[in-house]
């Protein structure tokens, strides 16, 4: 009963990492599929990746994106942490919930409103409009730590060092700030790897020469068997 | 408190604007499904239940989001269960969980590809041990889009069902355990109703995500085998007809939100009840 039970919780255990370790090895491959018994092994599909112009493009874009990206919603998240963690008034809950409320649309729902917002804004198919639509899925993934390490914080430090005389700005730059810390990391690494990642908004967003890498990467797969694709920074 | 620990409302501008175009989308998503060529009206809705395949692919939707829901729960609970009850380090546990949501979800659900497609690895495997002649089509069908949504969405679920659990009171555990109560019926009569609404958050979470889902779909479903979102994606792609395109998404909202919001009333039940048990 007990061998049982440990060989079906290993078994579980190992059904989530087991695709990406598959992928981590078959790119390793000359045929780009792990087989049983083994084929011979190679480095061919990383040279290909790191030796194509529009791969590398297209890994510092979506790099590029997402740091934007991250830095915005962080910022913005913190502004919105800030005032809803302090003041209470009519409407503030709405708000926080509005904030969430991205989380809760089926994502293909997303990708289309978010079609339609780009089109109605002007900055459809451009860096720009993609750019918008993660600051907006990724608010909610950094709010949520930023208030967290907020709710922590105890507001008499800050009056302390407001009573010493410290100005407004420079308690929030030299107490706030420094003890918000771990929460606008967390909030940073998430927007980051949410935005990163994200394909199944994106592509509603993209244009013929504007795409991102994991959308890039999923036409590819799509478009052929052929594996190139698959040694993405990220396997 | 001093006023001035207060920050100004002025900072709520920024998040304000992200807000309104949010609000804005959805909003002309609204208006627009209501267009068509003969004025307002719910002429789409009623197009799009006028097409038996139609209709076909939202029943699909439904069944496969339902599938990988139920799915990701038989895998998902026994697996957070096991690390609350784990003594020594949970945090490698956790890794296991946490790393593949690390991963692109285009590289887990090509994983699977390279799995269980005709050339992969199991095919190969089983070919190689002279089971089988010819490969088996494990992927390319329902099935397995089952498989990679499942795969793609459980972390959340254990997520879900661990935050729970993590903090149920030990004591309750013990007690029932001294009043010998052996350990399946400490399970049902305890731990299992005081996790209940990690798993319907859970199971809202997987649902809504598999409904709305593109890349599995597309990545591991056979030509005939699209869902709601992909039918979206690829008559957007083919003809742009926004307001065709904006109905089928409101159908869509529709079909996650008619089993998510009696899923919420369950669930404030049920904590209403927990927190009531657990005084």
């Amino acid at each position: 009963m007990r061998v049982l039970r440990s060989i079906v919780l290993v078994l579980l255990f190992a059904f989530l990492p087991l695709p990406i370790i598959v992928v981590a090895l078959s790119s390793l491959t000359k045929t780009g599929y792990f087989t049983i018994p083994l084929e011979s092994i190679s480095l061919r599909w990383y040279i290909e990746f790191f030796t194509d112009q529009q791969w590398i493009g297209l890994l510092l874009i979506s790099g590029a994106i997402a740091v934007l990206v991250a830095l915005i919603s962080t910022t913005v998240a913190l502004m919105s942490a800030l005032v809803l963690a302090r003041h209470k008034f009519t409407g503030s809950g709405a708000f926080e919930t509005l904030i969430m409320l991205p989380l809760v649309f089926p994502n293909a729902a997303l990708g289309v409103a978010f079609l339609g917002l780009l089109g109605l804004l002007g900055v459809s198919g451009t860096y720009l409009g993609i750019v918008l639509a993660h600051c907006i899925i990724t608010l909610p993934f950094a709010y949520r730590p930023i208030l967290n390490s907020l709710r922590k914080l105890d507001p008499a430090i800050e009056e302390a060092s407001m009573s010493l005389g410290a100005s407004p700005g420079k308690v929030l730059r030299t107490v706030t700030l420094p003890l918000l810390k771990p929460g606008l990391i967390s909030a940073f690494l998430f927007c980051f790897i949410v935005s990163f990642d994200e394909a199944t908004i994106t592509v509603f967003l993209i244009a013929p020469d504007v795409t991102t890498l994991p959308v890039r990467i999923l036409t590819e797969i799509q478009e052929s068997a052929s594996p190139s694709s698959r040694p993405s920074p990220h396997s | 408190m001093t006023t001035s620990t207060k920050p100004p409302l002025i900072l709520l501008i920024p998040p304000a604007i992200l807000l309104v175009a949010f609000l804005t989308g959805i909003g002309y998503l609204v208006v627009e499904s209501l267009r068509t060529d003969m004025g307002w009206g719910l002429g789409n809705f009623v197009d799009f239940f006028d097409r038996p395949d139609y209709v076909a692919v939202l029943i699909r939707t439904i069944v496969i989001a339902l599938a990988s829901t139920l799915l990701a729960g038989v895998i998902g609970y026994p697996i957070a269960y096991a690390i609350a009850q784990y003594k020594g380090n949970r945090n490698f546990l956790m890794m296991l969980v946490i790393m593949p949501w690390l991963v692109s979800v285009v590289v887990r659900t090509y994983g699977w590809i390279v799995i269980l497609g005709p050339k992969g690895t199991l095919n190969s495997l089983l070919m190689s041990l002279g089971i089988i002649e010819t490969p088996i089509r494990m992927i390319f069908n329902m099935t397995g889009v089952v498989i990679g949504l499942v795969h793609v969405f459980c972390p959340f679920f254990i997520v879900s069902v661990l935050s729970v659990l993590l903090y149920l009171d030990r004591g309750l555990n013990e007690a029932s355990q001294t009043l010998s109560a052996g350990p399946i019926k400490t399970f049902l009569n305890i731990t299992w109703p005081l996790s209940l609404p990690g798993v319907i958050t859970g199971a809202i979470l997987v649902y809504l995500l598999s409904t709305g889902a593109i890349v599995t779909p597309l990545l591991l479903g056979g030509v005939r085998d699209g869902m709601l979102a992909t039918q979206i994606y690829q008559d957007v792609l083919q003809v742009f007809d926004y307001p065709k395109a904006s109905s089928m998404a409101i159908i869509l909202l529709l079909a996650a939100f008619s089993l998510i919001i009696p899923l919420q009333l369950l669930e404030r039940r049920v904590a209403a009840r927990v927190s009531g048990m657990g005084r």
